[in-house]
């Protein structure tokens, strides 16, 4: 099944962003200059748990080019509104983490920030935090989320518990039965380890406040400028229309500026206190240790399967570490890891637990499929049941996988699954990888003693479209010339939503994709949007932008019509011009009905209103269904533990693609993700709650070395939005890791080597392998 | 990330970099490839009130062959000694450790004099230097001196390199005759320091296949490069069992733990990884004539 490519849309359009972001001339935060601006830097905790009992600052004030060195005392009575996510800034979504703007009496994370030095330079501004005399009576941190909830100590002590959050299915006879009915149960427990998000381009933000006009004005790497502008103005007590916020290029985010975090509200609040412009740039030290951490889950799960490998019921309880100040609240993701977890598969019934627990390291926030634990915890479940009964994983998950003819199919997650192709793309990834053919090959290197493993991940990812995250909006606008500017209501933060949404316009206004200009990320210009996160911007600001167009082709063709005496019925607009089918002579440009519109109005239709432009809102479904097929092949040397990829192949479904060249590029990223998580990437804290790994040479992301060459199958299902297209932005990032992981673990199967954490590191696995040659041989 | 304040001296000649290395001491530190000295700097995990830039002293550059050694100029940057015929024919245990340093924009800057002077344990270069049987030209404001690369290498980070020297140049003895040389390192990634590490030289006796000389240098299984004596030893004592000779250089070894391996594991796969330069050297060496 496939959407037939239009003009535009399905076409690899090269990205209108590239000229300047490879060569290096892309305005990002830290590009931006003010005059008068001062510099800052912060003094952050380096222990992770403790009384602040004195802080000295004397020597860092006189420090020269020094301009304010601000703690606690100063900063944090100024702060006027929750420091929350304006989502729960109404506190009706459960407890959140006790934000201030800076550590006063205690510390409760390394990186914890204590005082926010203002100076002349960054340089300076080091040199004085480095002066700073901070006393701290150590406590005892909670560093280990599996046994912080029985914790007697708290990490927040207002809170009263460890526990953020927790919820479960009641008690369920018939999935009791089901489990002690079944021929085989099998169980597991896994693990995945702390990630960071690591964007090219860390956090940073220049705020400026302008104390005659009372106008406050922010550039911010930011995901979502409109929220940065609501949590301004909410924090400092402002008339929203007070704030402006400007996100230009920004260097990828992968959740980490979905929202505001805490450090650039501290930002914004020195500025308006002081008066002056001040830029913080995050360094990289400050990104690994401080910014939000990512994943950190553990699952115990369970699959009931009958004597032919029929799933029948599934059971995940779930742990998430949400580390001290988790960004964007505690635990809102691990209801979808219990919910999504029996995946593309018939399963029947479902009982599940998940349970969020603060600790003292740095807090859990969005990364690249927030709640992917669920196809890793199942895909690598699924493996272990193909081995423990004796089916090959793929014959496996044939025999369970949803058909297309059992759609729309209910789970009992309580999601309806439709216009999804799971089987399909199983069935193309496996052709893809040739995977008959390698499990041949793979025997014969195993009788020369060489160890190769092929692994799958098979996933359905939602696209939630509830609330605030359900709109999405464009405004469109042909000026006088024939020129078309469209002004997005969520921003790219690496999507190329500059060239694939000019391509929706060019396609459905009917004029060429290089006459449209693409304006967003500025609350002064764009219309009010939910940000870009949770692959939406595909679906549904797609949608926006469509709907958009067509309102502004549908009066363009009216004014046309006017002009030339015809029906509207009769016209078409295409290339910019506007001809009566059939006798193209007969027709007026785009830029002539622009002009009309705005210029030469006496000419418009009676009682039409003047101009050519619109801001339109498209309203999402509840949710969209995308889906994708991962298949990797690799060789371990069971020498040194040496994982080398062999081949990576990807099926995918995300409807009618609007730009095949950004699929794949927006995949490639994902699985490079995805595999660094699984082989390279670990943020380590020792038992004290310190990070060992704040810099790259020990927190360890892939090059273009250790990712192999990806192949791409695309199944176009359409979607349920006007466009068909479904989101596939964080799915890369969701399919890789249990693909790298089956494919290990298959590999070493044959030794009797069982794996069930991240991260495959050589040192883990030769303690693996060598554990299980010493059972063997017991 | 922004270094401490320090002042600059940009010498042009090694007398003008010892003067002021030498009315600084312990608060002037020779900046060459700063490959490790300013990552470390902009951390702060290291500060010097002064940093003297050694890139513009010519008489630091060079590669040149003399009375069977090999010098190659403190300055001479490791892309340098990558691509360098006399390397290649002279000294291929160095030629071939280079490509494993890092990637090649750090080799374009990175210079044979600081990887020594810098002695992680973890790097190439000081275990060849071991391997090989260096000597480490050293300058200073009261003159020079000779140092062996077995007595260089003090600790991790740490050498025989007094306040106010300046390492000027390495000399490598020429292995000639039937030689064979094999470097193998286990690193997580490409361009990666290794987790474990072996360099290794044989000669053969020009009669028979016994070996006349060994030398094996470790890297990343100890707090300096090791030199596995009682390997070598056992090589030229006969022992041919490449397991039972990675064995033995291992219990030369003192790895550690870190979060990238263990000490268990550095010293399994040091192991494994002695035996496979060791076949390999002593393959190539009964290849032929040198
Ligand atoms: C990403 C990355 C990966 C790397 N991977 C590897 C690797 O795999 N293997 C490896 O071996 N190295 C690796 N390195 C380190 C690199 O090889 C450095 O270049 C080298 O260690 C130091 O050389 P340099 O010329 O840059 O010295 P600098 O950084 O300038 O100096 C290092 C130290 O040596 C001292 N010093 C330098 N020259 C002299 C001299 N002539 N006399 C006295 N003291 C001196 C300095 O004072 C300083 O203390 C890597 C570096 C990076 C950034």
């Amino acid at each position: 099944m496939s959407v037939a490519a239009g003009r535009f849309i399905g076409q690899s359009v090269k990205r209108k962003e590239d000229p300047r972001l490879v060569t290096g001339h892309g305005t990002y935060v830290d590009d931006v200059t003010l005059p008068g601006m001062l510099h800052a830097a912060f003094l952050r905790s380096d222990v992770a748990r403790a009384r602040i009992t004195a802080i000295d600052t004397a020597a860092a004030k006189a420090l020269d080019g020094v301009r304010a060195v601000l703690t606690a005392a100063d900063l944090n009575g100024t702060v006027r509104g929750p420091m929350l996510p304006t989502l729960f800034a109404d506190g009706a979504q459960g407890p959140s983490a006790p934000i201030k703007p800076l550590a006063g009496d205690d510390v409760r994370f390394v990186g914890d920030p204590i005082a926010l030095v203002i100076a002349d330079s960054r340089y300076v501004a080091e040199d004085a935090c480095d002066l700073i005399e901070v006393d701290y009576e150590i406590l005892d941190p909670i560093v280990d989320f599996e046994t912080a909830a029985a914790s007697a100590e708290l990490v927040h002590p207002e809170l009263g518990s460890n526990v953020g959050s927790t919820m479960a299915t009641p008690p369920d006879e018939s999935l009791d039965a089901a489990f002690a009915g079944a021929a085989h149960v099998v169980s597991e427990t896994f693990h995945q380890h702390r990630h960071a998000n690591v964007p090219m381009e860390t956090r940073g933000i220049v705020a400026a406040f302008d104390r005659y006009t009372g106008d406050l004005r922010v550039w911010m790497s930011s995901q979502n400028p409109h929220e940065v502008r609501m949590c301004c103005a909410r924090i400092l007590g402002m008339p929203e229309n007070k704030v402006r916020v400007t996100q230009s290029d920004v260097g990828g985010g992968f959740g980490q500026k979905y929202f505001m975090p805490r450090d650039e509200m501290v930002v914004v609040l020195a500025a308006h206190l002081l008066g002056r412009p001040i830029k913080w740039i995050e360094d990289r030290r400050e990104n690994l240790l401080a910014s939000n951490h990512a994943r950190t889950d553990k699952a115990d799960v369970s699959m009931a399967v009958d004597a032919d490998g029929h799933f029948l019921a599934a059971r995940i309880d779930h742990l998430e570490d949400s580390g001290a100040f988790p960004s964007g609240g505690t635990g809102g993701t691990g209801v979808f890891v219990a919910l999504l977890f029996p995946g593309p598969y018939r399963v029947a019934k479902l009982g599940w637990s998940t349970t969020a627990v603060w600790t003292n390291t740095c807090g859990r926030g969005a990364y690249r499929g927030p709640w992917m634990f669920e196809t890793v915890a199942r895909e690598q479940l699924v493996d272990v049941v193909a081995r423990q009964i004796g089916i090959d994983p793929l014959e496996l998950r044939r025999r369970n996988v949803i058909a297309r003819d059992e759609l729309p199919y209910a789970s009992p997650g309580g999601m309806v699954f439709d216009n999804v192709s799971p089987a399909e793309t199983l069935e193309q990834a496996a052709a893809l990888i040739g995977y008959d053919e390698f499990r041949s090959a793979q025997a014969a290197a195993r009788a020369e003693g060489r160890h190769l493993g092929i692994g799958l991940g098979l996933y359905i990812e939602p696209q939630a479209g509830m609330g605030p995250l359900g709109v999405e909006a464009a405004g469109l606008r042909v000026e006088p010339s024939g020129t078309v500017d469209v002004f997005l209501g969520s921003g790219s933060h690496g999507q190329s939503l500059e060239t694939t949404m000019a391509q929706i316009v060019a396609e459905h206004l009917g004029v060429h994709v290089d006459s449209v200009v693409v304006h967003q990320g500025d609350t002064d210009v764009a219309p009010f949007g939910g940000g870009t996160g949770g692959s939406r911007s595909g679906p549904f600001l797609s949608a926006a932008a469509r709907q958009a167009s067509l309102q502004i082709r549908e009066k363009a063709i009216l004014i046309a019509a006017h002009l030339l005496e015809a029906a509207p019925d009769d016209l078409d607009l295409a290339d910019g011009v506007i001809a009566v089918a059939g006798s193209p002579t007969r027709s007026v440009t785009l830029a002539d009905v622009a002009k009309t519109a705005y210029l030469g109005s006496d000419g418009l239709p009676p009682g039409m209103e003047p101009g050519l432009e619109v801001v339109t809102r498209y309203k999402a479904p509840m949710v969209t269904y995308s889906n994708a097929c991962h298949a990797c092949t690799c060789e371990v040397d069971i020498d040194t533990g040496r994982v080398t990829l062999l081949r990576y192949v990807v099926s995918e479904d995300c409807g009618s693609m609007i730009n095949p060249m950004v699929v794949e590029g927006q995949i490639a990223g994902g699985v490079a993700q995805g595999i660094g998580g699984v082989l390279y990437e670990h943020m380590v804290y020792d038992d004290a709650g310190n990070p060992l790994t704040a810099t790259f040479m020990d927190y360890l992301l892939p090059t273009a070395a250790e990712i192999p060459m990806i192949d791409y199958g695309h199944i176009e299902t359409p979607g349920i939005t006007p466009g068909s297209h479904k989101g596939m932005g964080e799915g890369g990032a969701i399919g890789a890791p249990p693909a790298v992981f089956n494919a290990v673990a298959d590999a070493l199967a044959p030794l009797g080597v069982k794996l069930t954490r991240q991260p495959l590191t050589p040192s883990a696995l030769v303690a693996a392998i060598e554990s299980a040659g010493a059972s063997r041989s017991r | 990330m922004k270094p401490a304040p320090f002042e600059y001296h940009r010498p042009d000649t090694v007398a003008e970099a010892v003067t002021v290395l030498a009315a600084h001491g312990d608060e002037a530190k020779p900046l060459a490839g700063g490959q490790s000295l300013v990552p470390m700097l902009a951390l702060r995990l290291a500060r010097f009130e002064h940093l003297v830039d050694v890139n513009f002293v010519d008489e630091l550059v060079g590669i040149d062959r003399a009375d069977g050694w090999l010098r190659i100029g403190a300055m001479t940057r490791q892309a340098a000694v990558e691509r360098d015929a006399v390397v290649a024919a002279d000294a291929p245990l160095l030629a071939r450790a280079t490509p494993l340093i890092g990637h090649f924009q750090i080799r374009n800057r990175g210079t044979i004099g600081g990887s020594l002077a810098h002695a992680d344990p973890a790097s190439e270069y000081p275990a060849v230097a071991v391997a090989l049987g260096a000597e480490v030209e050293i300058a200073a404001a009261g003159g020079s001196r000779t140092v062996a690369a077995a007595d260089f290498f003090l600790g991790t980070w740490t050498t025989a390199l007094a306040d106010g020297e300046l390492l000027t140049a390495v000399r490598l003895p020429v292995w000639s005759g039937r030689c064979g040389f094999a470097i193998e390192e286990m690193a997580r990634r490409l361009g990666d320091f290794a987790l474990a590490g072996a360099a290794v030289a044989i000669r053969l006796n020009d009669a028979d296949d016994g070996v006349a000389a060994a030398g094996i240098g470790l890297f990343g299984v100890g707090p300096t490069p090791v030199k596995a004596r009682r390997a070598e030893a056992a090589l030229v004592a006969g022992e041919r069992h490449p397991a039972e000779i990675g064995r033995l250089a291992m219990a030369d070894a003192d790895p550690t733990d870190d979060v990238h391996a263990t000490a268990g594991y550095r010293t399994r796969v040091g192991a494994h990884l002695v035996a496979r330069a060791v076949e390999r050297a002593l393959a190539e060496a009964r290849g032929g004539q040198r």
